[in-house]
């Protein structure tokens, strides 16, 4: 856990939970723990008495772990599904940013008159604080009336009128004058001791709820924040141990979110209570924001998300959209609705930092690390977060580490956290240094991870893995890839690894009326990942009845805390907060039935759709006939995510990908022929949802491999290609036959023994995993990203290098 | 986009009677839509032309094909007859943009589109197309631009209908209410940049283009079209050929090459053509068209890899319309 | 070659000023933002364009002169037929039909994702054929039928693509779903009994963010009686 820098604030919650004294009133129990046909076996946990019964492994269980249908699926196919983008309140007005459209500046003035003369024209609003993006610990270097501009694109002011277009050519009116400033786009560029600076002085990202930022304790030199140092053992001692070392430099690319649904709110200005319906991954983080920006009581913020359109982890917080309508709807008096254009998405929404990175592995002939030594320099734009040693640092077993991460400051839109931050580009480079070192070694790339990698749960995936079809028709030989003429064919593996984050902040309230209907309520919000089917099923499991049955209601303030959903915490932390208070409902319910059955509630339980008697002094009743024996109208329970049963016991999930290439040697093109992957993520809630996850995380890696890239003209500073079609992302046609396999790994942690799959979905491995078959069918390493056409035919020119064989 | 007056035509002579005072045609309103929502054009005034009867549809003529300018993508690649006689044109219109732009999408607006440039498409530039004395992918970013005839402007003609076209020796005809129809050579109908940028045809603003006609091929002739792309759904080409080859048994009589994205005016090489001609089509002959294809061509600073990637698309698409080989699985949608 | 090629490093006139150089203030030079617009022409569609300059103006204005009706610039009552009933709308001519749908009537579930025609987010059928509605002018789908998401089925229950769907869980976020549902049943109606090849060639203008694509080949296949490949 030392460095990653994913969410600084569930380290210390997770610290916490790891030293707090066992509460008293602690029972021992017996829970399954490990991956069933493998290693399962029964642990003993101490957990508080008031905990529910221990689950017991998924095949035992009716709802839990099967895969109902998703909780929402109706509504998202028959167009009925409202986002935050389909708001339409009475009198609601249209805003529009008007966008920065020099890459550095200082701001001498904004003229709003002619916008403001415009019909239907009903507010304009100046920016005068920026949100996002680094922060100089010394703001009097650059003083200035208006936020200073870091980059073309930046927010300057924004327009509400009566209609999209009337906002449109408003936001056009608004004359900015700039005092232009030296700029600068290129990292390579920006590390220059003459080049110009982003900023006048050290400056520092925070991070969002969903993690990035960057360190705040390091050195800056010009444009250079940094390095960050993590020293573990004695890396030089290491490196003269070692037998064999790999060194290799691997570049790649920024990568934009592109959500398809764009960052931005509906926000509602009445004096007692101001109401936001936002896109956001966290309803929480964005009432904060709002409440700390306005300096307001968060009881009076309500925030919103029914429906929403996708984050990958840049959707937190209020952000300028989210200030700067509540502005206009304070000012206005009317509903504000302001979402970003795709162009605007592109270049303030956040990004995945490139990455320039020297990777160095010792090791001795047997495969045992002896050191490893990561230099890496990124850019997150006018913003941090480009560290990238989360996987040297936590994948392998080596006693000797020395890692250095740099974040270069460039005039581009700030990064944001993005699927396991960090990681994809860690896991290019380490997975094929790993790769050439099994090469070097002449072992197997299995083996040497046996060797190398303590992870249980990994070692049943690569067993898996080597056990599978498409593993055993790989030609260990590189280069020497079945396949005639100018087509290669190849296969290579990669992993990765994430880690156990909880939210404490992680609530919800479940409620059992007489009529028989049940509902949980929680502020969680569902970013498609299905936390709204995945709290059905733990209700349907408690009670008895169907998942349909259950009412889910989330993604709203007014409810009880939920978590922000960054990092894959939503349903490590909420679950067991749902199946806890679901539990103590259900006993409720039972007690409130008991008399009128002529019973007590011990005598009963709750099963297949039914009120059953455990001495059979009862006929069963159906639970709706049961309710109506209520003593009361409703009952209900809340409870709250208490800390992990044995936090000592930290396990990181992760997988291990196969992928098969084609690759035409002549064209230049990569063709991801199939992907075969084994990933784990604790108890599996919904395998269905976890393995669409998977999917999509294996195509965002592809898509991240050989497609996406975010271009900035050097010389100007404009992005060339702010929209869907230069901007290239994977399409229908680009996919391959997709193996997903989902391994149940029980580590007996909470009273649903649950996590998240959104990192651990095979984004971090994808590239490697790929770039390890182009190697394993070409005999040549390609070490960047975007491995398009020009990439692979530059690569292809060097010689194959014999020297990875052994 | 700003406000604009839309004058819906029915008849090609009310169209072309509203052709004055800078009026904008708009047929399937794809590029011009794009265009305008980009801040790149601001027309106060659309001649609609869509809803004009007998602008579209294909004949077939004792003289070969007459296509409506207002026939859809999506008709022209899915019409038996040009499927299989005029494959490389079936081929073309089957894998420009997407299913639902070919839908949308007229011959006559896709032979009108404008280039392809991420500098000329951005509001951010003011770019030689536009009226300025710069280009900015001399020194910027030019991955995909021309390999030729990329002295003055480098973006890439956008449409594969054309390099169908061209390879098929078809004429556009245009009418004016002035005077009258007149017929252009495909190959004499796009302007290269070096004579004016900012002009992409010979079309007059008083001119509509209402027809594509298509001289039957000589009885023997084989065609195809193939484009590549970094990726396989909808993307611009990277490379592509057309290839018309008039066979006499295994010997090429004639061969048409053409290129689209290799240069801003779609392409023919004679120099690859003289390759075939007189010779059987193998693997042999198909490579060395391709090779003779680059002759002359000068990357630029970031694009020297399309001159590898022609030569491969050029032979490829030479066997696919030999039947020397299936359609190529490296090749774009 | 005929055509005079050049070299770029022979056009050092054609390359952007020194003061454009990064290190330098970009406050003169080749960059005037919007500039090029003034008395530049661009053309498209092969005429030349005026500057397009002109006030904003609610004039309604739909007049019929020598058999040219003309609208605009300002909203104008124009009749659209959508989801089989007839309706009413003040528009401008500059009115996407997408727009009309979402802002104007309140359809919402047809995105608009990257409004360029890029992701076909915004997918309706014109009668009976999948289109862009964000790069379809409203007044152009005057005398077609025009079926949104929110009609695809008619009788009130699931359409056969919206049922396998759900079975399949061919959605994450559900921003790209109604799209790709719209080009799915379309690709039904014209290929009752597709091939996994003629699904992903019916799509390939549909982007998905989150990476649902095996789930939307499998649901589509499954319902057109296909046996999907396990996805």
């Amino acid at each position: 856990m030392a460095t990653t820098k994913l969410t600084p604030e569930v380290d210390p919650l997770l610290q916490a939970a790891a030293n707090a004294a066992p509460a008293a009133g602690t029972e021992t129990v017996q829970m399954p723990v490990g991956v069933p046909g493998y290693t399962l076996r029964q642990e003993p946990r101490q957990v508080p008495v008031t905990e529910p019964p221990v689950l017991p492994v998924n095949k035992d269980l009716q709802y839990i772990g099967k895969s109902p249908t998703r909780w929402d699926s109706h509504a998202k196919v028959s167009g009925t599904a409202r986002y935050t983008y389909d708001m339409q309140l009475p009198g609601m007005l249209y805003a529009k940013f008007v966008c920065a459209s020099v890459p550095h500046a200082r701001i001498v003035s904004v003229d709003t008159s002619e916008a403001e003369k415009l019909p239907g024209v009903k507010g304009v609003y100046v920016v005068q604080h920026l949100l996002g993006g680094a922060v100089l610990r010394n703001p009097s270097l650059d003083p200035s009336k208006y936020p200073i501009v870091r980059y073309a694109g930046q927010p300057v002011a924004a327009v509400a009128a009566t209609h999209p277009h009337i906002a449109e050519q408003a936001a056009q009116l608004v004359k900015v004058q700039y005092d232009a400033k030296p700029f600068v786009v290129d990292m390579t560029q920006a590390r220059q001791p003459n080049s110009p600076q982003v900023f006048p002085g050290p400056a520092d990202q925070a991070g969002s709820a969903g993690g990035g930022g960057g360190p705040h304790d390091v050195p800056q030199t010009g444009n250079v924040h940094g390095p960050s140092i993590h020293k573990k053992g004695d890396p030089e001692q290491g490196f003269k141990d070692a037998d064999v070392i790999v060194e290799g430099k691997y570049t790649t690319q920024v990568q934009v979110h592109n959500a398809l649904e764009t960052h931005g709110v509906v926000a509602d200005w009445k004096p007692d209570l101001l109401t936001v319906w936002a896109s956001t991954q966290g309803t929480a983080s964005v009432r904060d924001e709002l409440a700390a920006y306005f300096k307001m009581p968060k009881s009076q913020i309500r925030v919103i998300t029914e429906f929403m359109g996708g984050g990958f982890g840049a959707k937190f917080g209020a952000g300028n959209p989210g200030v700067v309508a509540a502005q206009l709807s304070k000012q206005t008096g009317a509903p504000v609705w302001l979402m970003l254009d795709r162009k605007q998405e592109q270049l303030s929404a956040g990004n995945r930092p490139s990455s320039d990175q020297t990777l160095r592995i010792g090791a001795k002939k047997d495969g045992t690390i002896t050191a490893m030594q990561l230099i890496s320099y990124g850019t997150a734009g006018c913003g941090t977060g480009a560290g990238c040693a989360g996987p040297v640092t936590h994948l392998y077993d080596s006693p000797n580490l020395h890692t250095e991460e740099n974040d270069v400051f460039i005039n581009a839109g700030p990064a944001a956290a993005f699927r396991a931050p960090g990681h994809p580009q860690g896991a290019f480079a380490l997975e094929q240094s790993i790769d050439e070192l099994a090469n070097k070694l002449n072992m197997d790339p299995i083996d040497l991870r046996d060797k190398i990698d303590s992870n249980p749960v990994r070692r049943v995936e690569r067993q898996i893995i080597r056990e599978s079809a498409l593993w055993k028709s790989r030609n260990p030989k590189p280069g020497a890839g079945a396949g005639s003429g100018y087509l290669k064919r190849g296969v290579g593996l990669s992993q990765s690894v994430w880690y156990r984050f909880i939210r404490m902040d992680s609530s919800a309230e479940v409620r059992v009326h007489r009529d028989g209907s049940i509902e949980v309520l929680s502020a969680v919000q569902d970013i498609g990942t299905g936390i709204k089917t995945v709290m059905a099923q733990v209700l349907a499991e408690q009670f008895g009845v169907p998942p349909q049955q259950i009412a889910v209601k989330i993604g709203d303030t007014n409810y009880p805390i939920g978590p922000n959903s960054g990092g894959s915490v939503t349903t490590a932390s909420l679950t067991p907060a749902v199946r806890d208070a679901a539990w103590q409902a259900s006993q409720k319910f039972l007690a409130s039935i008991a008399p009128a059955l002529n019973t007590t509630a011990d005598d009963l339980v709750l099963t297949g759709g039914e009120v059953r008697s455990k001495s059979g002094k009862l006929q069963p009743v159906s639970f709706r006939r049961a309710a109506k024996k209520m003593d009361t109208d409703v009952v209900s329970a809340q409870a709250k995510r208490i800390p992990d049963y044995d936090p000592a016991k930290y396990d990181t999930y992760g997988g291990v990908d196969v992928a098969e290439v084609e690759v035409d040697t002549e064209m230049g093109l990569i063709h991801v022929k199939r992907i075969f992957a084994v990933h784990d993520c604790g108890r599996p809630m919904n395998p269905m949802q976890v393995k669409n996850q998977i999917n999509g995380g294996l195509i965002q890696g592809i898509s991240y491999a050989l497609y996406e890239n975010r271009l900035l003209d050097p010389k100007f500073g404009y992005m060339v290609n702010p929209n869907l079609d230069m901007y290239k992302i994977a399409g229908p046609r680009d996919i391959p036959q997709l193996d997903v396999h989902v391994i149940e790994s029980y580590i007996g942690q909470s009273s649903t023994d649950a996590s998240g799959i959104g990192e651990a979905a095979g984004v971090m491995s994808a590239a490697a995993a790929i770039a390890n078959a182009f190697h394993n069918a070409t005999g040549v390493r390609i070490r960047s990203t975007p491995m398009t056409p020009a990439v692979v035919l530059e690569a292809l020119k060097q010689a194959p290098q014999r020297s990875e064989t052994a | 986009m700003k406000q604009f007056t839309l004058a819906d035509c029915t008849t090609e002579s009310a169209a072309l009677s509203q052709l004055n005072g800078g009026a904008v045609v708009k047929a399937g309103g794809v590029d011009l839509l794009d265009l305008m929502k980009s801040g790149l054009i601001a027309p106060s005034r659309l001649v609609n032309i869509r809803n004009i009867s007998g602008m579209n549809g294909i004949q077939s003529t004792p003289d070969g094909l007459k296509i409506g300018a207002l026939t859809t993508l999506a008709e022209i690649s899915e019409n038996p007859e040009i499927k299989s006689q005029y494959a490389i044109l079936s081929d073309a219109c089957g894998h420009a943009a997407t299913p639902h732009i070919r839908n949308m999408a007229t011959l006559g607006g896709n032979l009108l589109q404008q280039n392809r440039c991420w500098y000329f498409r951005s509001d951010d530039f003011a770019c030689l197309k536009k009226g300025k004395d710069v280009c900015f992918a001399f020194d910027g970013l030019n991955q995909y631009h021309a390999i030729f005839d990329n002295g003055t402007c480098p973006s890439v003609a956008p449409s594969s209908a054309a390099v169908a076209l061209l390879g098929l020796n078809a004429n556009v005809e245009l009418s004016s209410a002035k005077r009258g129809k007149r017929t252009v050579a495909l190959k004499d109908f796009y302007v290269k940049p070096e004579v004016n940028p900012m002009t992409r045809t010979v079309i007059q603003p008083d001119e509509l283009l209402t027809a594509v006609t298509v001289p039957k091929p000589a009885s023997g002739t084989r065609s195809a079209y193939q484009k590549y792309g970094d990726k396989k759904s909808f993307d611009w080409a990277i490379a592509d050929a057309g290839v018309v080859l008039e066979m006499n048994g295994n010997i090429c009589r004639k061969a048409a090459i053409v290129m689209g994205a290799a240069s801003p005016v779609v392409r023919r090489s004679p120099e690859a053509e003289a390759v075939l001609q007189g010779k059987p089509i193998t693997e042999e002959t198909a490579r060395a068209a391709g090779k003779a294809a680059m002759q002359g061509a000068q990357p630029l600073s970031m694009n020297g890899y399309k001159v590898q990637l022609f030569p491969v698309a050029i032979y490829r698409t030479i066997l696919l319309a030999a039947g020397q080989m299936g359609r190529d699985p490296s090749a774009a949608g | 070659m005929s055509d005079r090629t050049t070299l770029p490093q022979d056009l050092p006139e054609q390359t952007p000023a020194p003061e454009n150089h990064p290190t330098q203030p970009v406050s003169g030079g080749g960059i005037s933002r919007r500039g090029f617009l003034k008395g530049a022409g661009v053309t498209a569609a092969g005429s030349a364009l005026l500057e397009g300059v002109q006030v904003f103006s609610h004039e309604a204005v739909a007049a019929t002169r020598n058999g040219v009706k003309e609208y605009g610039p300002g909203a104008v009552p124009v009749t659209l037929t959508v989801n089989g009933k007839e309706h009413t709308l003040q528009i401008e001519p500059r009115t996407t039909l997408a727009e009309a749908l979402r802002v104007h009537m309140g359809l919402t579930g047809t995105k608009i994702i990257c409004d360029r025609g890029s992701c076909s987010g915004c997918t309706v059928l014109l009668d009976k054929t999948p289109i862009n509605s964000c790069m379809t002018l409203a007044m152009d789908a005057i005398g077609h039928k025009v079926t949104t998401i929110e009609a695809l089925s008619s009788n009130g229950g699931l359409h056969p693509v919206q049922a396998a769907f759900v079975k399949h869980d061919a959605m994450q976020c559900g921003f790209c779903t109604p799209g790709m549902v719209m080009t799915c049943s379309a690709l039904l109606d014209q290929n009752p009994k597709p091939t996994e090849e003629d699904v992903r060639k019916a799509t390939a203008g549909n982007l998905c963010r989150c990476g649902t694509y095996p789930r939307i080949f499998a649901a589509t296949l499954e319902a057109a009686g296909t046996t999907p490949r396990n996805a």
